[in-house]
């Protein structure tokens, strides 16, 4: 089953690795930073060799974004960002595990100072009762 | 021998091999399997026994037999008497003798080159195939220097073999009058390549040094066999082909060319010869303009005539729909206030500039420069 892993965070200014660019991510020692950057590598070595790991990409400043609405005229595009919204959708993963647990035990690691986590299962259209 | 060393010697011959036995063969597919079997080989055999003292020649006599093997098995049963003796014979016609190795290897290369970058592939596979084909780089480390998964590679060339069976495209020199388009289609891949390895689009790693190095590489081989080619050409008694290739036409890629060769011979920064770059552009801005090259025309005018020239020209770009949201027009003129001592400003350009920008490192440094720093990238961190 797929899951992707949302990463909605308000770095300031916008940098990856988020974490260090949050107020809260700036109130933690390096040494901490260190560590956690320590267990993140593991934790991609792990699911990389597993095969849980699909892809993921980091997103650009949402101020790069461009909007498109639609109406019955025709589209409208606008420059970004979608909305003023204190967190942003940062980056993302995509995981394949066997089980929602699982998922549940891999996203709950990438919880970070000044941000928040969301996991969603991918739908699909094989339709089989989970 | 060492694997960095199997690799090197690989990496120099394989464009040889393959575009020997391609020439010979004519069948790209066939062709690139008998070489992959001929360095397993090598691989095995190099490190016991030494490498021969012509690996290249060596290659071309392993991948030869193999071809010639495959096409022996895949033939009925009573034929395989005949194909054994035309397997003697071709290993006596193809081992080139130890001082002739590199009497067809340029020519061969070139045409490797063009069949790679044949106009009815896509410009995304004539880079891939390039690389794999002519640079001798595997699909794994294709991907990596472009920051796509395996498969995307892999499906890219293999598509691209196909659509080149389709096309029924040939190792031979193309008619005189298509010459001009598939040289100009050369030169686009391999500015590509180039171009993708100075600053690397996307990701982690600003400067893929592998992927520049084996543009220039590859260029240079074009360059290296140019008079051997001039000659065939000529031969040919082809007028077209003379005013192309021997009489300096002056494109864009020879301008940027000169302008790139303007940088590197000088030893600094400092000492460019900013004029000649300056009158350089101008003629780019006039055969090819671009906002692209305005932009850096503006930064050599900056250089000339000071930061305020150059910020006139870079006005327009500013409310150039194509540029409007290029960080390198906002990260220039952050660089050019911050010379004219308009430091405010200067912040907000680094700040638009670091919004807008999708290379991490870039980000990094930029970011850096918004906040008041030197703007040293940060090293080591993704």
């Amino acid at each position: 089953m797929k899951y992707v892993i949302l990463i909605y965070t308000n770095p300031e200014p916008w940098g990856h690795p988020t974490a260090i660019y949050t107020k809260e991510g700036r109130d933690v020692p390096q040494e901490q930073h260190d560590e956690m950057d320590r267990e993140f590598e593991a934790l991609l070595n792990e699911l990389t060799a597993s095969g849980e790991f699909v892809t993921a990409e980091a997103l650009a400043d949402p101020a790069s974004a461009t909007l498109y609405g639609w109406s019955a005229e025709g589209h409208l595009a606008t420059d970004g960002p979608y909305a003023e919204s204190k967190e942003h959708l940062a980056g993302f993963f995509l995981i394949d595990c066997d089980s929602r647990e699982r998922a549940e035990e891999i996203a709950a690691k990438f919880a970070q100072p000044g941000g928040v986590i969301e996991l969603r299962p991918a739908m699909w259209p094989g339709g089989d009762d989970q | 021998m060492t694997e960095a060393d199997l690799e090197d010697v690989w990496r120099r011959s394989a464009p040889h091999v393959l575009g020997a036995l391609g020439r010979r063969y004519g069948d790209f597919d066939a062709a690139e399997d008998a070489v992959q079997g001929a360095l397993l080989a090598a691989s095995v055999q190099w490190p016991k026994e030494g490498t021969s003292d012509n690996p290249t020649a060596w290659l071309i006599t392993v991948a030869s037999r193999r071809l010639i093997d495959r096409h022996r098995s895949e033939r009925a049963r009573a034929d395989r008497e005949q194909a054994a003796a035309l397997r003697v014979a071709a290993d006596e016609a193809y081992s080139p003798a130890a001082d002739a190795g590199d009497e067809h290897a340029h020519d061969d290369t070139v045409l490797l080159l063009l069949l790679c970058c044949h106009p009815a592939l896509t410009r995304a596979s004539r880079v891939a195939l390039t690389l794999r084909a002519v640079g001798g780089l595997t699909t794994a480390q294709i991907a990596r220097a472009f920051l796509v998964p395996e498969t995307t590679i892999a499906q890219r060339i293999s598509r691209a073999k196909i659509r080149l069976r389709e096309v029924d495209a040939r190792f031979s020199l193309p008619a005189a009058e298509q010459l001009p388009d598939r040289l100009a289609s050369l030169q686009d891949a391999l500015y590509l390549i180039f171009n993708e390895g100075y600053t690397s689009s996307t990701g982690a790693t600003l400067y893929d040094v592998s992927l520049t190095q084996e543009a220039i590489r590859l260029t240079r081989q074009l360059r290296d066999c140019r008079a051997r080619w001039d000659r065939a050409a000529i031969a040919e008694g082809s007028q077209l082909l003379e005013t192309v290739l021997t009489r300096g036409h002056l494109g864009p890629y020879q301008l940027q060319a000169a302008i790139a060769a303007v940088h590197s011979e000088s030893r600094s920064w400092e000492e460019t010869d900013w004029m000649q770059i300056v009158v350089l552009y101008r003629m780019l801005d006039d055969t090819a303009p671009s906002p692209a090259v305005t932009l850096n025309l503006a930064v050599a005018v900056a250089m000339v005539h000071g930061p305020d020239a150059g910020l006139r020209m870079l006005d327009p770009l500013l409310d150039a729909t194509s540029m409007r949201r290029n960080h390198r027009v906002h990260a220039v003129r952050a660089h050019l206030l911050e010379m004219s001592c308009r430091h405010d400003e200067a912040t907000r350009a680094y700040a638009t500039a670091a919004q807008l920008t999708t290379s991490m490192p870039e980000q990094r440094y930029l970011n850096s420069k918004a906040c008041g720093g030197a703007g040293e990238p940060v090293a080591g961190a993704t």
